[in-house]
């Protein structure tokens, strides 16, 4: 097979936006897709002013995310109606290289969950096979991207919500460094955990689009100018998991074969043990919800939103929120609540924040010994949709291994590795900080052992 | 030794003067159309994020430096949740971990004596925005939302309403002088919440009341003096005090209960993830060095001591910088700081209160002031010619050597002149000189009144009294 993913951005998208006869043609495609998949929530190309590398490219933007003039739904009936009045800093840059907004894409419930499943536009399906779930809860963004209605999305990731759902539809998913890309529009869920994110359907427009959103932002001060510390790959030493339980036979065996491809290519394997991998789940979900009861305490339907009758101002925001948020949002908050109270502050949170430092630390040791960490992205394939697939809780403790890296504030990259029947199955590769560079270059070496296909029904544009 | 002991601790909240808010760039103004000076950020939209204004942190800063804080090497925001209409995040991001300062403390004067108050300490936050009630419905104004708010809590030193009066005011110079505040209690630039408990003396601490929201020192010290009174008469009785909220009616001159510990809220801090510690580095430091200034009591005990101020004089010129600023600048000039401490605090404050002016805004520079000093005490003009002069100086801003011209008001001291009026007026008042050859003292001043007419105001009044005793032999 061809090799059709290593060269960035495909000519056909370029200026695609600005042809109205190419940009109908791929409208039709788009809506043919969008009855299997539902992965938009909005289809609205914005304005472009024409110039820059990235000129009249369509890209699809998770529903979290801000742009003026467009809906913020974050996939909740809370923000019903609710336009939002300014840009996202990564949406900003991407503007200036002249790349345009195509519409916005389904999630989770701000952002929480694995299955896409979890919005109040309904649920979307993965394109290998709509029977399944897309992942999530970046979901939408990692369809679109998987059934080439866009080349690239933004989503974001606070647990593993750009990962999953890219090994999940068989697409390259960054989650970069913690700081490395503002998070100014991107409607807070878990703050010190989440970070912008890209789905891309090869590996070099996942780089070209970093490079565009990357870097400090006044506007956001936790974050911090770029600089590459990936340095020169000398020791070409990957470390993998020594003793991996939990895996699905199919995801175990993508993960053997992954193994033996970077041996193939040249990599001295390091096995070691995450002895903390067992307390990542509950330090973050500890963490994230406590932070998450504040950041959503600000939806009220005083100002914006959906707005419920009531008796006076406290029976109307009760209701408002009683109605407005799902199941999981309302379990996440009084999980954070209850967590956050007077008296049990150092029992719940001060641990997590303990065990979140040790996670850092055993990463560090890791990456003295070798230059990366090869890990599953998720132990199972695409699951079914409905009650014949994962439950929430099932889907809770398989965030394990894609959270430790939110904990620790490093960059991941899920690529491509391998199918498990009819769908794909990814794989994560971890570097230390503002290492990106590493994991591009990896997983575009990896293509010479691995080549990923597209789903079927995939059409470039032409 | 009295059978009860009160203690009273402070916490007050000022407006920073900072030009922004404290997380976004909106104007940090009041009294503008309800809702103009928003933004996304100050709005708590979804997606947006606060940004520190450095302004604010410095300013907070150099109050812990005038109240002998320990500056925070890494000072933290916190989220502190809880819902309210006005608070558009509902949670406030505020400090509780590591506050810009802590460990402080603040001399103040009551009444002659100088009492140490401890500062527990001192932390910046963001304010809320303003509730409208009306028939309609109640309205939102989020202008003050996201404005600049330092809280200032001290530990339990205070006794009486008095000495709480006496820190409120004396707190009030501070900011002023530090120009981080316009300390306006009205506007609420300034505002003030006591804590007092009561118990029997030896026993410390009992059961707190919180009086909120009191918009004046002396409605503070009334309300804090009724609240000793009430809790002392319930502890005689046998009663308990209830920890709760009180509200000062100032209609009944009373304290009444507004909410009880049981609606107490659960703030549930935790480390703002938004903002990273605030770290200030050596630059940042010597800049907060560089704007302390000498504070107010520190001034008034040199005024006296090295200048010779009565204390009176010293707290009148004291209490406001520009004042004092305008004093000094005074002596610099040449002026006998006795003499100007008068000259400020009599009569060109009188002046400036008719005209409703500041003396550092008028046109009565402090060269314009020395100046008038030294025509007067060089007898070049007399005290009325003076008044008059500063009368139209602020009225005209021009110098007083050129209105002294143009109006003819230099003193004639030619003696001659003089006595040749002297002669004229005994000629004319032959009763009044016999009156006088008697020993009766009265008519001098008539005498000198008629010389001073005579003369056109310009005589010395001084030396026409000298002359006429010296012409009658007196």
């Amino acid at each position: 097979m061809k090799n059709t993913r290593t060269n960035a951005i495909p000519a056909s998208w370029r200026g695609m936006l600005d042809d109205p006869r190419r940009a109908a043609a791929h409208r039709s495609y788009v809506d043919e897709w969008e009855k299997k998949i539902n992965s938009f929530v909005q289809i609205d190309p914005r304005p472009g002013n024409g110039e820059g590398a990235l000129a009249g490219v369509p890209y699809g933007v998770k529903d979290n995310i801000a742009v003026k003039g467009l809906g913020l739904s974050c996939g909740s009936k809370i923000l019903e109606g609710f336009i939002s009045p300014y840009t996202a800093t990564a949406v900003e840059r991407l503007e200036a290289t002249g790349a345009r907004v195509y519409g916005k894409c389904n999630l989770d419930e701000f952002g929480m969950g694995s299955s896409c499943e979890n919005s109040v536009h309904g649920a979307s399906s993965n394109p290998w096979d709509p029977a399944r779930v897309p992942g999530g809860s970046s979901g939408g963004s990692a369809a679109a991207v998987a059934a080439g209605l866009v080349p690239f999305a933004l989503g974001s990731d606070t647990g593993g919500s750009v990962r999953q759902p890219a090994s999940f539809c068989g697409v390259y998913g960054l989650k970069p460094t913690y700081g490395a890309v503002s998070r100014y529009g991107l409607v807070a869920y878990a703050s010190s955990l989440e970070s912008i994110g890209i789905l891309a359907g090869d590996v070099d427009t996942c780089r070209q689009v970093f490079d565009s959103i990357k870097g400090e932002d006044p506007k956001d001060q936790t974050s911090v100018p770029w600089e590459d510390r990936s340095g020169e790959s000398s020791s070409r030493r990957i470390a993998v998991l020594e003793d991996l339980s939990d895996l699905s036979p199919g995801v175990d065996a993508v993960y053997r074969k992954s193994l033996e491809g970077f041996r193939e290519i040249g990599w001295e394997i390091v096995p070691v043990r995450l002895k903390t991998l067992d307390y990542v789940v509950p330090a973050y979900y500890t963490i994230a919800t406590a932070e998450a009861s504040a950041n959503l305490a600000r939806y009220t339907g005083i100002r914006y939103g959906y707005r419920a009758e009531g008796e006076d101002h406290a029976d109307m925001v009760r209701n408002t929120r009683s109605e407005g948020f799902g199941h999981e949002v309302k379990l996440r908050i009084l999980l954070g609540t209850y967590v956050l109270r007077s008296g049990f502050q150092d029992q719940y949170y001060g641990r997590a924040q303990r065990i979140r430092t040790l996670i850092g630390d055993e990463f560090s040791k890791v990456f003295q010994g070798a230059e990366m960490l090869l890990m599953p992205t998720f132990p199972v394939a695409a699951f079914p949709h409905g009650e014949s697939g994962m439950d929430a809780f099932q889907q809770k403790l398989a965030d394990k291994f894609t959270a430790a890296a939110n904990l620790a504030g490093i960059p991941g990259l899920s690529i491509p590795a391998g199918m498990d029947g009819n769908v794909p199955v990814g794989m994560q590769l971890l570097a230390p900080a503002f290492c990106e560079e590493r994991l591009f270059s990896a997983a575009r070496e990896f293509l010479s052992v691995y080549e990923p296909a597209r789903c079927p029904g995939f059409k470039e544009p032409s | 030794m009295s059978k009860y002991q009160s203690f009273i601790g402070l916490e007050i909240h000022i407006h920073l003067l900072t030009a922004s808010k404290v997380f976004c760039d909106c104007a940090s103004r009041f009294g503008d159309e309800p809702n103009t000076n928003v933004c996304p950020v100050c709005m708590g939209y979804p997606g947006v994020l606060p940004a520190l204004n450095e302004e604010a942190m410095f300013m907070s800063y150099l109050v812990g430096k005038a109240l002998n804080c320990t500056p925070a090497e890494s000072a933290i925001f916190d989220r502190k949740n809880y819902f309210y209409p006005d608070m558009t995040k509902n949670y406030q991001i505020s400090q509780f971990h590591s506050p810009v300062g802590t460990g402080g403390w603040f001399d103040i004067d009551v009444e002659g004596q100088v009492k140490r108050v401890r500062i527990h300490d001192i932390h910046l936050e963001e304010d809320a925005g303003k509730m409208i009630h009306s028939a309609s419905g109640s309205l939102l104004d989020y202008n003050r939302a996201g404005t600049a708010l330092l809280e200032i809590v001290t530990e339990p030193d205070l006794t009486t309403g008095e000495d709480a009066e006496a820190f409120l005011q004396q707190f009030r110079s501070l900011v002023r002088y530090l120009g981080v505040c316009d300390g306006n209690m009205e506007e609420g630039s300034l505002r003030c919440d006591g804590n007092i408990s009561v118990n029997l003396t030896g026993k410390g601490l009992g059961t707190k009341t919180e009086i909120k929201n009191v918009n004046s020192s002396k409605f503070l010290r009334l309300a804090l003096n009724h609240e000793i009174r009430r809790q002392k008469k319930l502890l005689e009785r046998g009663e308990k005090v209830v920890q709760e909220t009180r509200l000062w009616d100032e209609a009944s001159a009373r304290t009444e209960s507004m909410r009880s510990k049981e609606s107490a809220h659960d703030y549930r801090y935790f480390p703002e993830p938004d903002l990273p510690p605030f770290r200030p580095d050596e630059a940042f430091l010597s800049r907060v060095d560089g704007a302390m200034t000498e504070l107010p009591l520190a001034r008034r005990t040199r005024f006296v001591e090295e200048l010779g101020l009565k204390a009176v004089q010293a707290e009148l010129l004291t209490e406001e910088k520009s004042t004092a600023d305008y004093f000094e600048a005074v002596v610099a000039l040449g002026s006998e700081p006795q003499n100007a401490a008068a000259w400020i605090t009599g009569d060109v404050q009188k002046y400036l209160k008719r005209r409703e002016e500041e003396i550092a805004s008028s046109s009565l520079s402090p060269e314009r002031l020395a100046t008038l000093i030294r025509l007067v005490d060089e007898n070049r003009i007399n005290r009325n010619g003076a008044r008059e002069v500063l009368e139209a100086v602020l009225e005209e801003d021009r110098d007083p050597e050129s209105i002294v011209a143009e109006r003819g008001l230099e003193q004639e001291d030619n003696s001659e002149e003089l006595a040749a009026l002297v002669d004229k007026i005994a000629a004319e008042n032959p009763q009044a000189v016999e009156q006088l050859k008697n020993g009766d003292m009265k008519p001098i001043g008539f005498f000198v009144g008629q010389i001073m007419r005579a003369s056109g105001g310009k005589a010395d009044p001084q030396a026409v009294q000298a002359l006429i005793r010296d012409r009658f032999g007196l």
